[in-house]
């Protein structure tokens, strides 16, 4: 029949519309898979402005045609990196050769065996050599190497001389405390730039805090589920008088509970601006406004730095520490050229030529001494000496947590009180911990 | 006079008899060859449906029984039902449950008002009338992270104009709950209008226009006309209309995600789950809380349905 | 009409303005901020218009990969998802419109359920699926639930333009001689051919729009749609925020948007307004 005819044509070709369809895409999947050629390895990497991708091929082409290295970028926020990371890792992904991981994660992915340890201890002593002690605390897990730390990164606190100078306050003394800011911005009418948005970068400031009183935010850390939060100390309660001190005073920024750090640059470069807790990078940000004409020079010659400040006027402040460790994915198919890559990316004339080129601050002590580094940053002893002191935040396996439960407790900062959110935050952390609340 | 370019809606013929055939003789026959070629040629779109949604849901209920966290795997164990008393008792589940239904009905409310408006002038406009039709397409085809950004960098106060205009000086917008909440709906309302007033706009070219002169012959005010004679005729239109943007609303992500990363109880339920399962890979919980977001969902579809008398013929084709 | 009349239709006019203005006023927000010089739109008082208008936040957008992937990523998932649901739904509307069978109201029940279901209740168990299959963070990855989730919409409106085709001229033309397959092609797809174009469109915009899925079940530029790659935009360094390219960005991807608009304003708003409901 003609109509039965017609019919069993548009089922046929249901069919093989379907199935045409699904081959097709299948074979775009195929396309979009990687290329044939000398062994590759795939670095996912902390978006710097292409630093890393131009360290990728300097390291290829010193390799000799050993591999060749291509760079993926991660998101902007470390939460999302770590987000990226674990789920490729978690599918098992192989193409995950080397990756730039943010150092408290270190612990989280080590312990879910996504990373590759280090073993020869030839390789390990290379690895470790002369880097800074600061981020040396982020390299192991279980005693065993698994990120070698790459850059690393450090807070500085960031004045404007002028103000400073008409405070008669000098900033730069080893003993000036958050307190002591604070007074001066609030005497000036003038404003502290800090990083209050929920996010990663609180828990930055509150652990650097907390570490500078002498505490910790974790006992035992290591314990993983079973560690003991220790935020209500006497060390968590002067971090908490100072975090709710300046959200409650004239010299918070208005936008504080939403400020990242680029919040801050800008307003610590406008009118409004006297002190911030900042990283290096804004030096260069500054300098770089200058030369494309959207910042006066003498804006950038009225900044000046000092290490991170005190919380208790006795005792050196732990200044905040960031950077990058180097790691191997447990699932690459080439771990051997991965090995001899973080070598390469890792060395010390890689740190400096790094740190000029991208901003970021070499892991290794040597290359502050490169006189381009100098060059580039007056400020490098500071630098070095800064992340060499600097407090680690938590070593522990569920550092997501750790971090999301101050981070929501401390936020937003005006309703901080001592004792109450230290308290706040280490029973609700015990109960995350616990499997007993969500996050 | 139908305002919608289309042919006027036809009654739905039955299928016409084959030709050739005998009407009697073979209906049987035919009545079976035509169930099969229904449900074969429906059989790629069951199977889709089923292995995409069924299927996983299945997954997550039996995630749901177990502790398990994607980056500590040898943690996993059977622990019954006691992720969802985890979740019900949770201060963050019933904030997010709270925020999602103060957008849900800020957001659906406002859309009707402002839905019917722009179906009233769109039906009653001549000149302009493709042009306004074409600019309320475009919010309806922008993607939503877009206007989330738009919005975002409007009240930002580093970037936007919002605070100048209104002479708010350094009013943080995103930096308390009310505020924000504000925002996020105010993105989600301009969205998604577009779509409740199309929705609208078909039933209100479905309300007879002789009613509405006779109600005018009859002295009855506009106000009137609009109750009595407009609403009653489009109820159907405007309920199953609420019923799909009240659901839609209720899933909504891509805004606070946006806009404020949850922070100052701007989470929503959907919010929730993702961070649950995909930040924090918290599989067991995290399909609690989906198995749970699922039953909120039925239960608001089930009071549409069976409270609200929403009718869903169209929709499922009874007619 | 009287010049009352008249009055009344300038009023309409003037209201029509409003919407016009409604919708397209965040556009030009979104503009403005594509041309500020990434440098300075956020010094001193942020203003509505650019001081001096830059064109390089096109360059930066264009010539980072992120994006250009994005860009690529996105309008391949879109028009395979959308070809591939619209033959599924084809089919599938081709059934209810013409033909009596059981499973024709689970069919639409079914079609109702999916257009109702909470997609972020899915993200957790899909995720796992496709890792355990290998089809995390590819377009086949993203395709299969696009396609899944667009089926209603394109279902209805087609099953509702499908409804209102004179079948019987297959009929007529196979009385006059035609063989069935061409009464089919000569007949039936002229005639289905709007409703088949108008649902793709329908489902584009869906596939082009969705995020929640895009953002949990990719991780790289291999298969990142646009709107994932917007959230995870990156600046020049780890800590700026590239607010300018963003909206630089976003322009981009709001042109294809509007050239359909523009083009298939008619079908599109047929479309939406004859499948679902009809009052």
């Amino acid at each position: 029949m003609a109509g039965k005819k017609l019919r069993a044509r548009l089922t046929g070709a249901a069919s093989a519309g379907m199935a045409l369809a699904l081959v097709g895409s299948f074979s775009l999947v195929g396309c979009s898979g990687e290329s044939a050629g000398p062994p590759t390895l795939t670095w996912y990497t902390n978006p710097d402005n292409g630093g890393q991708k131009t360290l990728a091929e300097k390291c290829a082409a010193e390799s000799g045609g050993a591999f060749r290295i291509s760079t993926q970028v991660l998101p902007n926020d470390a939460t999302a990196q770590r987000e990226q990371l674990v789920r490729r890792l978690a599918a098992g992904d192989s193409s995950v050769d080397l990756m730039s991981l943010d150092p408290p994660f270190v612990a989280e992915f080590a312990n879910a065996g996504y990373l590759l340890p280090v073993t020869d201890p030839a390789d390990v002593a290379g690895l470790t050599a002369g880097v800074l002690a600061g981020p040396l605390k982020t390299a192991f897990w279980n005693d065993q190497l698994v990120a070698t730390p790459f850059w690393a990164n450090t807070q500085l606190l960031w004045f404007r001389r002028s103000i400073a100078q008409a405070a008669g306050v000098d900033p730069s003394a080893t003993t000036f405390t958050w307190n002591q800011m604070i007074d001066v911005a609030e005497a000036q009418k003038k404003k502290i730039a800090v990083q209050g948005n929920r996010y990663e970068g609180l828990m930055v400031w509150i652990n650097a805090l907390v570490a500078s009183g002498g505490g910790q935010i974790v006992e035992n850390a290591s314990a993983g589920a079973k560690a003991t939060p220790s935020v209500a100390s006497p060390a968590g309660d002067a971090a908490a008088g100072v975090v709710g001190r300046l959200a409650r005073s004239p010299a918070a920024p208005s936008d504080m509970s939403t400020a990242t750090e680029e919040e801050a640059r800008s307003l610590f470069q406008s009118s409004d601006g006297a002190f911030m807790v900042n990283w290096p990078y804004v030096y260069q940000a500054a300098k770089s406004s200058v030369a494309k004409g959207a910042l006066d020079q003498a804006m950038v010659d009225d900044i000046g730095w000092a290490r991170y400040p005190r919380v208790d006027e006795g005792q050196a402040s732990a200044p905040p520490l960031g950077g990058i460790n180097l790691a191997i994915g447990a699932f690459s198919k080439q771990p051997e050229a991965a090995l001899a890559a973080v070598k390469c990316i890792t060395s010390v004339p890689s740190n400096a030529e790094y740190m000029v080129e991208a901003g970021n601050p070499a892991a290794r002590a040597a290359a502050y001494d490169d006189p381009a580094v100098r060059e580039a940053f007056p400020m490098a002893d500071l630098i070095r000496q800064s992340i060499n002191d600097a407090g680690p935040r938590p070593v522990t396996p569920y550092y997501g947590d750790v971090s999301s439960s101050v981070q929501r407790t401390w936020h937003p900062a005006q309703n901080v009180t001592a004792p109450q959110t230290p308290e706040r935050t280490d029973t609700y952390m015990a109960e995350v911990l616990s499997g007993e609340r969500l996050l | 006079m139908t305002t919608i370019e289309k042919p006027p809606p036809a009654a739905v013929s039955p299928p016409p008899p084959p030709r050739g055939e005998p009407p009697k003789a073979h209906a049987s026959d035919r009545l079976r060859h035509e169930r099969r070629l229904g449900l074969r040629l429906s059989a790629p779109a069951f199977i889709v449906m089923i292995l995409v949604t069924a299927y996983p849901l299945g997954y997550a209920l039996v995630l749901s029984l177990f502790k398990y966290r994607l980056t500590d795997p040898s943690g996993r164990e059977f622990v019954g039902l006691a992720n969802y008393a985890t979740v019900l008792t949770d201060p963050i589940w019933w904030s997010a449950v709270v925020t999602t239904a103060i957008i849900t009905v800020a957001s659906v409310a406002i859309e009707l008002v402002l839905g019917f408006c722009f179906a009233w002038v769109m039906y009653r406009i001549v000149r302009g009338r493709s042009l306004v039709r074409t600019a309320i397409l475009v919010p309806y085809g922008i993607i939503t992270v877009v206007s989330a950004f738009v919005w975002r960098y409007a009240f930002q106060l580093d970037s936007g104009f919002v605070n100048q205009w209104l002479g708010l000086g350094t009013f943080n917008w995103f930096g308390d709950r009310w505020s924000s909440l504000f925002v996020i709906t105010l993105s989600e309302i301009w969205k998604t209008t577009p779509f409740i007033s199309l929705l609208l706009l078909a039933g209100l070219v479905q309300v007879p226009g002789e009613l509405l002169e006779a109600a005018k012959v009859d002295g009855a005010t506009a106000w009137q006309r609009l109750w009595k004679v407009v609403v009653p005729n489009m109820k159907a239109a405007i309920m199953v209309a609420v019923l799909f943007r009240t659901l839609d609303a209720w899933r909504i992500f891509d805004n606070p995600f946006i806009m404020t990363a949850g922070a100052n109880d701007t989470e929503t339920l959907s919010f929730l789950a993702y961070r649950q399962n995909v930040t924090l890979v918290n599989l067991g919980a995290g399909s609690a809380v989906s198995v749970l977001l699922f039953l909120t969902v039925v239960v608001i579809a089930f009071i549409f349905i069976k409270v609200f008398k929403t009718d869903l013929s169209q929709v499922r084709g009874d007619r | 009409m009287g010049v009352d009349g008249r009055k009344t239709s300038n009023w309409w006019t003037v209201w029509g303005l409003l919407i016009l203005v409604w919708a397209g006023f965040p556009l030009v927000w979104m503009a403005s901020l594509a041309f500020k010089s990434p440098e300075t739109f956020r010094d001193g008082v942020p203003t509505f218009l650019p001081k001096e208008w830059t064109w390089q936040n096109f360059r930066t957008v264009f010539s980072d990969e992120l994006f250009t992937s994005a860009l690529r990523n996105s309008a391949g998932i879109a028009v395979i998802a959308t070809v591939l649901s619209v033959i599924v739904a084809m089919f599938a509307a081709y059934a209810i419109a013409r033909l009596d069978f059981r499973g024709k109201k689970l069919l639409l029940s079914m079609a109702l359920a999916i257009a109702m279901f909470p997609q972020a209740a899915l993200v957790g168990p899909l995720f796992n699926m496709w890792r355990g299959l290998g089809i995390y963070d590819t377009w086949i990855g993203l395709i299969i639930p696009y396609l899944t989730f667009a089926l209603p919409l394109s279902i209805w409106t087609m099953s509702a333009f499908f409804r209102q085709i004179p079948w019987e001229m297959e009929q007529a033309a196979q009385v006059d001689g035609a063989t069935a397959w061409q009464a089919f092609r000569k007949v039936i797809v002229p005639l289905a051919a709007p409703g088949v174009f108008t649902t793709a469109i329908l489902t584009f915009f869906f596939c082009w729009n969705e995020f929640l899925l895009a953002a949990s079940l990719t991780s790289t530029d291999r298969a990142r749609t646009v709107p994932a790659a917007l959230s995870f935009f990156t600046g020049a360094s780890q800590f700026q925020s590239p607010v300018t390219a963003v909206m630089a960005a976003s322009i981009v991807v709001t042109i294809p948007v509007v050239v359909l608009v523009l083009l298939f304003q008619r079908r599109i708003v047929a479309g939406l307004t004859s499948g679902a409901v009809k009052g």
